[in-house]
């Protein structure tokens, strides 16, 4: 594709809007176009870090049990709403929001993974694959006979990628592990939350975290690792994420700070340790008073940061507080725990007669940076992420309107997309283990009656 | 005021276990897979292979913000040549100490020059040089740089790299090879992309993760952002992605570098899992649900006798395993749970009530037990369990220890470093730590000489200038 020459014409928001255009993302090229990845995984962190693989356009093909799939088509908040079918075989049943947003664009093949028949399948797959991403507990697919050290001998180009808590070797390594597990023992749960002195305990990010993100790493290491072997050495690898790991790498100053001075980062709630005023307080008034839904009668939330002297004078005066901002006024004051314990108090005693809303119409008056706390309501219905394609109506192929989140970059030449959402377990069996692994319609109907896929 | 100077003792407190300790009694077979990992994997090996972003060179223009930050550390521990450009003075973020305490700093043995945690972090494996595109000389020397470059991070306000003639369409007619990365908080175009933001949480109050983290407002919780700048990070692992990607596409197909944004908003929007879907199904708000989770039962954090304490198994096996082990101390509790037709299905135990009452009784067990004493108990049935690590316990964890997940740097500048090393292990290519901090501009003489060919006389001029 020739650059384009510049169009001197055209704002930078427009030449933006082009360049990005989610409309236009079906009318360009894809980056792993040709490339095979099989995800054996199961729950979020390996299935998420395949699919991060599959917007960019490699053949994701996802393996699951036979029948009823992976753990995470069962589960689902409250237990209420399921997509149907879960599969041919159990069209009464569906499948949970769990799965959701962790397998978009992949093909799904159900091979039991415990018999011979099974593994010889997933061997002659591997044989054609360039990637292979699993989570099971280290060392269960070596014992099958299908993990890195007898599969990197039937192609020495494969990357292996194992993902999963605490990492198959050292003291923990037969420790299963979850998501919320992998932030506890990380180190990331323990800060986060409101203030021991206020009451607090530590808190739960609420995604899944450290699998969705930790997927992204597994991820990152991937598209290094398929850069080497194509370009300079030809060889695949192995690669090994631990969870709990990733978690650790992301403290901050927290562990220099120990090492230093033995000293252990707590909790500060809302507020920021580092930059004041940056932080979250409360507006006393709900946005939606007259709402039927109980949910939007809470009060609202915003995140106002005036961290700079001058931009901390502006906020004073807008709130009308005049001893802090002689008090305070200066940045390395301001910082310390006790001047922070009086002025978001302040702060908040201003908002308690407003609306999110009143209080950002303020901020913007004096030009103050702030972000009201939006509900997944009010970002669902947000026209920047609409028109960004960030979040979008899907038409499904299986399930329908669906509105789903896109992938969390983009790129003007070979933007990563979403093509669906999920399909139900088993639903590419013919097709991929027809024409990639060459079983005939009786071998896959003798198969299929053997609950083998 | 000055800090009470207290005596710290070296790291790690407790001696790291070995291998012969770790495998003890063990039969050959089942040591053979993690010795086979230990072979391929342990860190130690890293320096005797080679990286796998070698050739990669990539500019971080970006300050006073995490995203560029973290995205460009990804890159330089797989590997990459990474320069920092600060502006002359140094990046602002350099200056963040928690609470503002000076004594928190780490401190250029030779200068004088404090660098807070924070940034020192993730400086690694990264160059520092000083320019200041604020000038037109500054620009003039970052259009030359660019040429030797294949990556360019930055984070200015929308457009205005542009409107300076170092913006992506001009930078790709110098070279056409180059990947160029726009990062910020909500985006370059769209209805937001005036309205400013540098740090998160700014990107976590604007995607719905503020919002549905901490408990519900009738158990007295509220909205509640991360410790860290999360949002920051994982925005920054999804610009490291993107970058990627048109890297293996420039090499294997067009030859030509594109343009890429990512934002930390929308890395988390990708992630926030079943909102959206949910939302769409019947107008449900996702609502917080503090420690526990709506989707799982048993799969939460409670407060036990010395702490917090997780525990699951959401499935009937494991479900079982947990009421067993409360069994042999409170027979009682068993009995309630197993005798509960209410509780007999899956599907069932996720309603609110259920919940409840499944944490209530699970707190009768968990308030006698410490952390350590449940981990060992429950593990005894192979169910996930742990307790919520601070700091100091994470640093001083023996499987972290041992696998090298915390380690100590000796930095020329700055004395010994406690760091988070990289999770990007490897058999062949691993992610690893070359060294950790650099004073503001120490590679200026390295990078403009090597790259650009400066004269002494051209250093003393643009420091005069303060160009850099």
């Amino acid at each position: 594709m020739a650059t384009q020459p510049i169009n001197k014409a055209q704002s930078f928001e427009e030449f933006c809007r082009e360049s990005f255009n989610p409309k236009k993302e079906f009318s360009k090229p894809e980056v792993l176009k040709g490339y095979r990845v099989l995800s054996c995984t199961q729950y979020i962190l390996g299935p998420s870090c395949a699919s991060y693989l599959a917007e960019l356009g490699a053949e994701v093909i996802k393996i699951e049990a036979p029948r009823r799939g992976e753990a995470m088509r069962h589960t689902t908040p409250f237990n209420e709403p399921f997509l149907y079918p879960l599969s041919r075989w159990v069209p009464e049943r569906g499948t949970g929001l769990g799965f959701v947003g962790a397998n978009p664009n992949e093909y799904f093949v159900s091979i039991d993974f415990h018999r011979p028949e099974g593994q010889a399948l997933v061997k002659k797959l591997a044989a054609k694959s360039d990637v292979f991403v699993e989570n099971y507990r280290p060392g269960t697919f070596d014992r099958w006979g299908i993990g890195y050290r007898q599969l990197k001998e039937i192609n020495p180009r494969l990357i292996y990628c194992w993902l999963g808590g605490f990492g198959g070797w050292g003291p923990g390594r037969v420790r299963a592990s979850y998501d919320i597990l992998g932030q506890s023992q990380g180190g990331n749960f323990g800060m986060t939350g409101k203030q021991e002195y206020l009451g607090g305990a530590p808190a739960k990010h609420t995604i899944w975290l450290a699998d969705y993100w930790g997927g992204m790493m597994g991820a990152t290491q991937v598209l290094a690792a398929l850069y080497w072997r194509d370009h300079v050495s030809g060889e695949g690898t192995f690669t090994e994420y631990s969870q709990v790991h990733g978690v650790t790498r992301q403290l901050e100053y927290a562990l220099p700070l120990y090492g230093k001075h033995g000293i252990t980062r707590e909790r500060w709630g809302n507020w920021d340790t580092q930059l004041c005023v940056h932080g979250i307080i409360k507006c006393g008034k709900s946005s939606y008073p007259k709402s039927e839904n109980p949910q939007e009668l809470e009060e609202g939330y915003i995140m106002i940061s005036a961290y700079q002297d001058q931009d901390f004078a502006r906020l004073c005066k807008a709130v009308g507080e005049s001893t802090l901002a002689t008090k305070y006024a200066k940045a390395d004051v301001r910082i310390k725990a006790q001047s922070q314990m009086e002025i978001y108090p302040a702060l908040e005693k201003w908002a308690a007669d407003k609306t999110k809303e009143q209080v950002a119409a303020v901020m913007d008056a004096n030009n103050i940076l702030n972000q009201p706390v939006w509900n997944a309501k009010e970002v669902a219905n947000h026209p920047h992420w609409n028109e960004r394609g960030s979040l979008r109506w899907l038409d499904d192929p299986t399930y329908g309107e669906l509105l789903h989140q896109a992938p969390g970059y983009k790129m003007s030449a070979t933007p990563p997309r979403l093509k669906w959402a999920l399909k139900p377990v088993g639903a590419d069996n013919e097709r991929i283990l027809g024409e990639v692994a060459g079983l005939s319609a009786a071998d896959l109907k003798r198969l299929e009656e053997q609950e083998c896929i | 005021m000055a800090a009470p100077q207290a005596k710290v003792a070296p790291w790690p407190a407790v001696p790291t276990a070995k291998p012969e300790e770790v495998y003890a009694g063990l039969s050959d077979q089942a040591k053979a897979y993690p010795l086979f990992l230990e072979s391929i994997l342990r860190p130690e090996h890293n320096f005797e292979k080679p990286e796998a972003l070698s050739r990669l060179r990539v500019l971080d223009c970006t300050t006073s913000m995490m995203i560029g930050h973290w995205c460009s550390s990804q890159l330089s521990e797989l590997g990459a040549e990474v320069i920092q450009v600060e502006p002359p003075g140094g990046d602002p973020l350099r200056k963040l100490t928690p609470f503002g305490r000076q004594e928190y700093m780490f401190e250029d043995k030779e200068t004088g020059e404090k660098v807070g945690g924070q940034f020192l972090h993730e400086m690694r494996n990264k160059s520092s040089i000083t320019l200041n595109v604020e000038t037109e000389e500054g620009r003039k020397i970052l259009r030359e740089l660019a040429v030797h470059a294949d990556v360019i991070i930055e984070n200015a306000p929308p457009g205005q790299w542009d409107e300076w003639g170092i913006g992506y369409r001009q930078l790709r007619e110098i070279n056409p090879r180059l990947i160029y990365c726009w990062v910020g908080q909500r985006g370059q175009w769209g209805p937001l992309k005036d309205k400013p933001g540098m740090l998160d949480p700014i990107a976590q109050s604007a995607c719905g993760f503020v919002h549905g983290t901490g408990d519900p407002k009738e158990f007295g919780g509220q909205p509640t952002r991360s410790a860290l700048w999360m949002a920051d990070h994982v925005g920054g692992s999804c610009a490291a992605m993107g970058i990627l990607a048109a890297l293996i596409y420039r090499e294997n197909v067009s030859g030509e570098g594109q343009f890429v944004e990512a934002t930390s908003a929308e890395a988390i929007i990708r992630i926030l899992d079943y909102s959206w879907a949910w939302y769409s199904m019947d107008g449900s708000i996702r609502p917080r649900y503090g420690n526990w989770d709506l989707a799982i039962n048993i799969y939460a954090v409670n407060p036990c006798k010395d702490g917090y304490m997780m525990v699951g198994g959401g499935h009937d096996r494991l479900w079982y395993r947990i009421w067993r082990t409360v069994g042999d101390e409170y027979p009682a509790v068993e009995e309630e749970i197993l005798g509960d037709q209410r509780l007999r299905e899956v599907a069932d135990r996720l309603a609110h009530n259920q919940q409840v009452k499944t944490y209530t009784l699970l707190g009768e067990w968990l308030k006698d037990n410490p952390r350590a004493d449940a981990e060992r108990k429950l593990s005894k049935q192979q169910v996930a369990s742990g307790g919520v690590l601070y700091v100091n316990e994470v640093a001083e964890y023996p499987h972290f220890k041992y696998r090298q997940h915390v380690a100590e740097y000796d930095s020329p500048h700055y004395g010994k470093i406690l760091y988070g090393t990289t999770p990007y292990q490897q058999h062949k290519t691993p992610g690893r730590l070359k060294w950790l901090g650099r004073p503001t501009g120490y590679d200026n003489q390295d990078v403009f000489r090597r790259l650009l060919g400066f004269t002494g006389e051209d250093f003393a001029r643009l420091q005069k200038a303060h160009v850099i």
